[in-house]
């Protein structure tokens, strides 16, 4: 088949979202598929902007190309899963956020403009009267799926998918650190990490990876760190290539991952390849639907202190934390995830 | 915010409106008319930029005071619309207008010519009279600008036709999501526009009590008393009442009252002079509400005049109705409207004679009159029920996310418009497929 995966890309930011195209065009590849990521750049401000992209996505005409027929498109992202193609399946990985769940959340921009609601209105009106063009309806995780259906209406399936090179993560004995693994920005709460790690009764030592969204947003985590009088137990890694990736979660005492209402989170999944125990907050939504509380991880309240409770019981307790991570690993292989699955369900 | 989907929900509403004790109709009539019901049934937040207010309000809902350039867009967008209240006073209705230019509401519009708060708010109140004159190019092209210089160079002599000619109404909606009107030519006249949704609900105001009698007591004692009221600007037509009263045999048999703030006193005290009627005609200048009610109740004909009209339903009418008083209106605009069985009409090219003729019908035989008065409090219960106008809101209001789903659809229209205006010809079929792929989007 000739396969379209229609995503968005806002330039020069990478993350879960890029990493998920890719992985599904490589699937497809390997599964004998022609396929290729269409990706249409998207900016959500001023807010009418957002309702700019939604009618260019709709003026595009994907279902040919040189005469010959696109056979199927896949829509990952909004708007560009609004796209029109008569062969449409959507792998939803999360509609736009702040129009919805995180619109009266502290991370919302959209309410604070003064056309904020209105936009917000369209946007759910996009959603609700075309999302049902497409012949079937996945999310990316259970939590996307019923954000769908509490805000929209609209019935749609969990499709899990394993993480990028699944096979290539592996474990060894802990090392005195605690390893946090993401892009660096507010929603995934390094800030609520750094206040959590200067509350704690134990020096544990907490290694972030990942670059930030914004160039102000490193220093200013640096800064906080400095200010908490925690700057010598943090360590600040950037951007780190995939081996190193491994080799940190390999050696971790735990992986902590407490975001805001995560649509799915590789960094879950990943601490399960590598058997090592998850902390994560009871609002941060797809990790949960993996970790067991006090199983497989810790789910603590998205506050300094519940966090910084569990970084001192790993540190203090790294005999229950191995059997956890542990038993995190029979978790994911239990799940039997697998892009075979997936592309069976996409494609039939 | 997934409520916003649950019907059972009380609404939460944001209210743009001059408050009590400010000197206007839409304070003192029209909001405390509707806001027991409107308080009851919805969760209210009354905003106001006025430093004081009734304090009174705050027992109905909660006032929160702003400043147009620093109000809380989060705040105003948590609630499920809000209604800006428009009139023709800068003094009372600039910030609420400036603040419906950025976020998107319901405009109640209690005027439908608005020219003079325009041109109120940018030459007088902001000194801006290139964004003035911007305006009027903007709406009414190179015919409204010459009429607007011509304004601008010969001082406020031809304001009336431009009230008439150039009602700047569009400008007062300018990014509205849907208009609410009280009056049948407002309704028109909106409509036709073809820009926004508009509803019409009769102006409402707080009833009397049942076991009110009104004017057939009054009938008794002589002189008779008339009174007019309310802000006695130029469109009052003060002079023409007070020349037909001098020219009136029997004016001995009336009395007049004049209520309320005159623009210019002394040239009006002259002119009573002048005219002789210095022993029937007494102005009491702005006056507290229940003396103005006390008078009201004790007067036998008010003269409720207006030229030109700013096209809206009147509030001081309803007051008048209120009271079971019989009234001269102006055949013009929404007062053209109103049953010939609850007011007599004074026609604007027969003014003088018809305000003469309608006196001297009153001396011949009050009781007419009287009847009048009394199906004018009638019409006022059926019809200008504070409850039944707050159902209506309250339906407008259910229908905001519809209106700000149309609104975005236009808006990005216009936007695609703009955009392609450079390159594409009108023989291009393009607009139209735009325009199609937008009704996809956010058509019904």
């Amino acid at each position: 088949m000739r396969i379209l995966i229609a995503t968005v890309q806002v330039p020069f930011i990478r993350g879960g979202a890029e990493i998920h195209a890719e992985g599904l065009c490589d699937a497809l590849h390997q599964a004998g598929h022609e396929a290729e990521i269409l990706a249409i750049p998207f900016k959500w401000y001023p807010p009418e902007k957002i309702l700019d992209h939604i009618l260019a996505c709709r003026l595009l005409d994907v279902t040919e190309v040189a005469g010959t027929r696109v056979d199927r498109l896949i829509g990952l992202r909004f708007p560009a899963y609004l796209i029109p193609h008569p062969n449409k399946v959507l792998w939803i990985l999360h509609q736009h956020r702040t129009a919805y769940e995180l619109w009266d959340h502290a991370l919302s921009d959209l309410v604070y403009y003064p056309n904020g609601s209105q936009v917000r209105d369209a946007i759910e009106q996009a959603d609700r009267k075309l999302i049902p063009e497409a012949r079937a309806v996945f999310a990316n995780s259970r939590n996307v799926a019923q954000r769908l259906k509490r805000f929209c209406g609209i019935d749609s399936t969990p499709l899990y998918h394993p993480p990028p090179n699944a096979e290539k993560f592996y474990y060894t004995e802990a090392e005195d650190f605690l390893f946090f693994p993401s892009r660096l920005c507010i929603p995934k709460r390094q800030e609520l990490a750094l206040r959590a790690l200067a509350m704690t009764r134990n020096p544990v030592r907490l290694s972030f990876a990942g670059t930030s969204d914004h160039p102000d947003y490193t220093p200013k985590l640096e800064s906080m760190a400095r200010k908490l009088k925690i700057h010598n137990r943090v360590e600040w890694l950037g951007g780190i290539n995939e081996d190193e990736k491994r080799s940190r979660y390999a050696r971790a005492l735990a992986v902590v991952y407490p975001p805001v209402d995560e649509d799915y989170g590789y960094v879950t999944l990943e601490a399960m390849l590598a058997s090592k125990p998850v902390i994560t907050c009871r609002d941060s939504g797809g990790p949960l639907e993996f970790v067991l509380d006090q199983t497989t991880g810790l789910i603590t309240e998205p506050t300094p202190e519940a966090l910084a409770t569990a970084f001192d019981f790993v540190w203090e307790n790294r005999e229950q934390a191995a059997a956890w991570g542990r038993a995190g690993r029979v978790r994911y292989e239990s799940l039997n995830l697998s892009w075979t699955n997936v592309i069976q369900k996409l494609l039939a | 915010m997934d409520q916003r989907n649950s019907e059972a929900a009380r609404m939460k509403i944001n209210w743009f409106c001059p408050l009590p004790p400010a000197k206007t109709s839409i304070a003192d009539d029209y909001l405390v008319g509707i806001l027991p019901a409107l308080a009851n049934q919805t969760e209210l937040i009354l905003w106001t930029d006025q430093s004081t207010w009734d304090r009174n309000l705050e027992n109905l809902a909660p006032v929160r005071r702003y400043d147009p350039d620093r109000i809380s867009w989060p705040e105003l967008n948590q609630a499920d619309v809000t209604f800006y209240n428009i009139g023709n006073n800068h003094l009372f209705h600039a910030a609420i207008w400036q603040v419906s230019r950025r976020h998107p509401g319901i405009v109640v519009l209690h005027d439908l010519r608005v020219h003079n708060f325009f041109d109120s708010l940018y030459r007088r109140q902001w000194s801006d009279v290139a964004g003035y004159l911007a305006q009027m190019k903007r709406y009414y092209g190179d015919e409204g600008l010459r009429a607007a210089k011509d304004l601008v160079n010969s001082g406020a002599a031809n304001i009336d036709f431009m009230i008439e000619h150039y009602p700047l109404t569009p400008l007062a909606l300018e990014n509205c999501l849907a208009a609410v009107v009280h009056s049948d030519e407002a309704f028109a006249r909106v409509a036709a526009m073809r820009e926004w949704p508009v509803v019409h609900a009769s102006l409402p105001r707080s009833l009397p009590p049942q076991h009110n009698d009104g004017a057939s007591l009054r009938l008794m004692e002589r002189p008779y008393r008339l009174i007019m009221f309310g802000y006695m600007g130029r469109n009052r037509r003060v002079d023409v009442v007070l020349k037909a009263l001098s020219a009136l045999p029997e004016r001995d048999c009336f009395r007049l009252d004049i209520f309320g703030e005159i623009p210019d006193a002394r040239s009006l005290r002259r002119r009573i002079a002048k005219l002789d009627l210095g022993h029937l005609v007494r102005l009491h200048g702005y006056t507290p509400e229940t003396e103005l009610n006390k008078a009201l109740r004790t007067s036998h004909l008010a003269i409720n005049l207006r030229y030109p009209t700013m096209g809206e339903a009147s509030g001081s009418q309803l007051r008048i109705w209120y009271h079971a008083l019989p009234s001269l209106v102006t055949d013009v605009g929404w007062y053209s409207s109103l049953s010939r069985d609850t007011v007599a009409h004074v026609r604007l090219e027969h003014e003088v004679a018809d305000i003469q003729s309608h006196l001297r019908a009153f001396l011949k035989d009050p009781q007419p009159f009287a009847a009048m008065g009394q199906r004018s409090l009638r019409t006022l219960r059926e019809q200008h029920n504070p409850e039944r106008y707050v159902r209506t809101i309250l339906d407008v209001a259910a229908a905001a996310r519809q209106f700000r789903v149309r609104k975005s659809a236009y808006d990005l229209a216009r936007r695609a418009g703009t955009m392609m205006g450079s390159w594409t010809s009108k023989a291009s079929h393009e607009p139209i497929r735009i325009a199609e792929k937008i009704c996809e989007v956010f058509g019904p």
